[in-house]
């Protein structure tokens, strides 16, 4: 157990922060990456699911300059407008704002652009409704997929992936996933196409997950357990000491008197 | 908020060699309340930092005039400490004005709710968790796995940090709410297909039966619940075989007197009847003499362990094939049946008017383009409720579809009578249409209809206890949804007109979209 750094900052102390000379480069292509791009090029639909912060959305981008350098077009969903709004500032300076489009249900710019960002609601409307507007185009990216499990939302993935028009492959970008092969599976049976799963479980930076007591000491899971265990013992009315400072509770302190 | 004990400049010295920080906390209050708690004793820029943001801030406010309400004014001197505090709300301007600072790494600790996971794509050195509860619309439940590790996985600059590091606060009133969670164990995704007014009428409109009914029967949740009875009943067939295998084992004198394995059932029962405590049941003589009787047969001389152990597998075996069986009755019983989910629907619209068998009538058509609450929607065009309005009522009217009222807003009543709203709503209830399909509420009626008459942002703040990111939010879906009837209109030019004007008057200043 780590006790915690002593030096108090107070208005004008010390500056603590790390890192101003990081920057976020995108490094090399991961072998993941790698795979899945190679997949997409031989022309299948992917299923990707990776932890967040290791770069799946440079996946979609290589994809989608491959896209529009064959002069054909793409769709890229995400489950927020906010998101949606935010790719859109994003590829506009990634591919020129000339060949970026943004269509939620507030708002429409660029409606004939290549590349359409949109809400996955606007996309399962076209499935239906407007298959036309979807000829030329050749790929639709599904960015957090696994919104699929939305219990109100879900269904909007749900019906997109299926009457997506067959011509279209589909790259989904999900968290990390148990059964993210089941749900590859599935796809193959419903839209008739072969659905590769590239999975990536390693994080580029690894976590490391802490508790903190209401003592302010760093914990370790068994320590935190026993930590929680024992306020939880100490809350019910036994006295008891839970080898940290600050958890005794006296007999006037204890929440519930013994009768 | 105030049940909880918080001490987040505590947390903050603790960890203030991983900053910058993502403090994640579930309530817009709350993240207000720690960042002001932070600002009382940290202050974490330097003099160059400070004019950098004093600069972005300005160059915001001089693009938007008034950025800084009242209400707001902390945030600006809290941004120029180096410490933030972002959620739904915020105005929009506000949360990109706090996102970027962040992204230019100008926020040491930023206390942020958990739409700003999904958003940002931006890491820190640690996330930390204020609680591990979150109110998701319904009720506080526990977060996810799933949920967790999306959050805490922003913690870790790629080629900086060795390991990311992540912090669960143990609350010292709320010990047992504290989180536990392992990436092994997230959460697989479920199929949560729904079955709404669209989703029948564009079956019906534009999909075959054939389709239909792939749709139908093999959507994801059906694949999985016909996945996992079939994996379970493979187990039970399994089971079967090895059961018969064992009883094959048996010799044909089982359950004969002269089965070691039977006398020894016998002799327990016989010495069983001859307690005191039983010996004088009726009927206990009889059986006494009986057994007697059986066990003076001949005994087989075999090795009866054999039996005995085979005995006991086929029993545990039973025992797991009834907790098979039982799960597969469960899983069919509670599995949803789509097919009669979607007759439903379509009789009840049938019986509405929308449609006749498969031909969309004009009330199905006029639907067909909406996607929220379009049978409310449809029949506030089709009864003229909104066209004998006046446009500022049906702004007003229209503002309130879909809408559910959190539990302490409170916004002033509107100049005018919702009443002909309200009996709508009964009726159509009344017509047997389930209350999850006319959703409306008439407490976001006075805040549309004073914007609808020019009246400020500001001054629409007065009218309520909202804040500007529920505002905006109000004003922006009434915006999506005019745009739906306006193309639901079709060839009719005095419904188009008409919405298209309120849409128009609606889309300005802060709620119209600057920039994007």
């Amino acid at each position: 157990m780590r006790r915690k750094a002593l030096v108090i900052l107070k208005k004008g102390g010390r500056r603590r922060k790390t890192g101003e000379d990081w920057q976020p480069v995108p490094i090399k292509l991961d072998p993941f990456q790698e795979k899945a791009i190679a997949a997409l090029l031989a022309g299948q639909s992917v299923l990707v699911a990776a932890p967040t912060g290791t770069g799946k959305t440079l996946i979609a981008e290589k994809l989608l300059e491959k896209i529009l350098a064959e002069g054909k077009g793409a769709v890229y969903t995400s489950p927020l407008k906010a998101l949606s709004n935010q790719k859109y500032r994003d590829f506009c300076r990634l591919f020129g704002r000339a060949r970026v489009g943004l269509i939620t249900g507030d708002l429409s710019i660029n409606e004939a652009a290549p590349l359409l960002v949109m809400t996955t609601e606007i996309f399962r409307n076209w499935c239906f409704a407007n298959p036309e507007m979807l000829v030329n185009i050749s790929h639709v990216i599904f960015d957090e997929m696994h919104f699929l499990d939305d219990l109100e939302r879900g269904t909007t993935w749900e019906e997109s992936i299926i009457f997506a028009p067959a011509h279209i492959k589909i790259l989904g970008l999900s968290a990390t996933v148990p059964n993210i092969r089941e749900i590859a599976v599935w796809m193959e049976g419903i839209r008739g196409e072969k659905v590769s799963v590239i999975k990536e479980k390693k994080r580029a930076v690894p976590l490391q997950i802490n508790w903190l007591s209401p003592s302010g000491d760093i914990l370790d899971e068994a320590e935190a357990r026993a930590e929680v265990e024992a306020r939880r013992e100490a809350r019910r009315g036994r006295r008891v000491w839970s080898g940290r400072g600050g958890s005794r509770y006296s007999e006037e302190q204890r929440p519930f008197p013994k009768a | 908020m105030a049940e909880y004990n918080s001490n987040c400049v505590e947390v903050i010295e603790t960890i203030q060699d991983h900053l910058p920080a993502l403090y994640f906390a579930f309530g817009r209050g709350r993240t207000e309340m720690l960042a002001e708690e932070l600002g009382r004793t940290f202050d974490f820029l330097t003099g160059r930092e400070r004019q950098a943001v004093r600069k972005i801030i300005k160059e915001t406010e001089d693009a938007c005039p008034g950025l800084f309400t009242l209400r707001r004014r902390n945030l600006r001197r809290l941004l120029l400490q180096g410490i933030g505090y972002h959620h739904a709300g915020l105005p929009p301007v506000l949360k990109d004005l706090v996102e970027r600072l962040y992204e230019e790494r100008l926020i040491y600790v930023l206390f942020c709710t958990e739409t700003f996971a999904l958003g940002v794509n931006f890491p820190a050195a640690s996330t930390v968790f204020d609680s591990c509860r979150k109110w998701d619309g319904r009720e506080f439940r526990g977060l996810l796995n799933r949920e967790f590790f999306q959050m805490a996985g922003r913690a870790g600059r790629r080629g900086y940090d060795q390991v990311g590091h992540v912090y669960i606060r143990i609350d010292e009133k709320y010990p047992e709410q504290t989180g536990f969670y392992n990436e092994l164990d997230v959460e697989p995704v479920r199929g949560r297909l729904m079955i709404a007014p669209n989703t029948v009428l564009s079956l019906l409109y534009w999909k075959n039966d054939e389709e239909i009914k792939r749709f139908l029967e093999q959507n994801l949740a059906v694949y999985q619940n016909n996945k996992e009875i079939w994996q379970l009943r493979r187990e039970v067939k399994t089971l079967t075989e090895k059961e018969k295998r064992l009883a094959a084992r048996f010799c044909p004198e089982k359950e004969s007197p002269s089965c070691q394995l039977y006398r020894l059932a016998l002799r327990r029962e016989l010495n069983h009847l001859k307690r005191r405590k039983h010996r004088h049941r009726p009927g206990a003589r009889e059986r006494r003499e009986e057994l007697r009787k059986l066990l003076q047969a001949q005994r087989k001389e075999c090795d009866f362990k054999v039996c005995a152990e085979a005995e006991k597998k086929l029993q545990s075996i039973a025992e797991r094939k009834n907790q098979l069986l039982a799960r597969i009755d469960r899983l069919q019983k509670n599995s949803r049946d789509f097919v009669e989910e979607f007759q439903n629907v379509w009789r009840l619209l049938e019986e509405l008017g929308y449609v006749q068998g498969r031909e969309l009538l004009p009330r199905g058509k006029f639907a067909l383009e909406l996607h929220v609450q379009e049978i409310l929607v449809t029949e506030l065009v089709f009864s003229g409720i909104l066209l004998e309005a006046t446009p500022e009522e049906a702004a007003a009217i229209l503002a309130g579809v879909d809408y559910q009222p959190g539990r302490d807003e409170w916004v002033e009543r509107p100049p005018f009578s919702l009443e002909h709203v309200v009996h709508l709503r009964k009726f159509l209830l009344r017509s047997g249409v389930p209350e999850h399909f006319c959703v409306w509420s008439h407490l976001p009626a006075a805040l549309a209809a004073a914007w609808y008459r020019g009246v400020s942002f500001e001054g629409l703040m007065q009218r309520c206890n909202l804040e500007e990111g529920d505002i905006f939010s109000i004003l922006r879906r009434e915006i999506d949804l005019l745009r739906q009837i306006e193309r639901a209109a079709g060839n009719d030019a005095v419904l188009a007109g008409f919405v298209r004007e309120i849409r128009k008057t609606l889309d300005r200043e802060e709620v119209a979209m600057v920039g994007v």
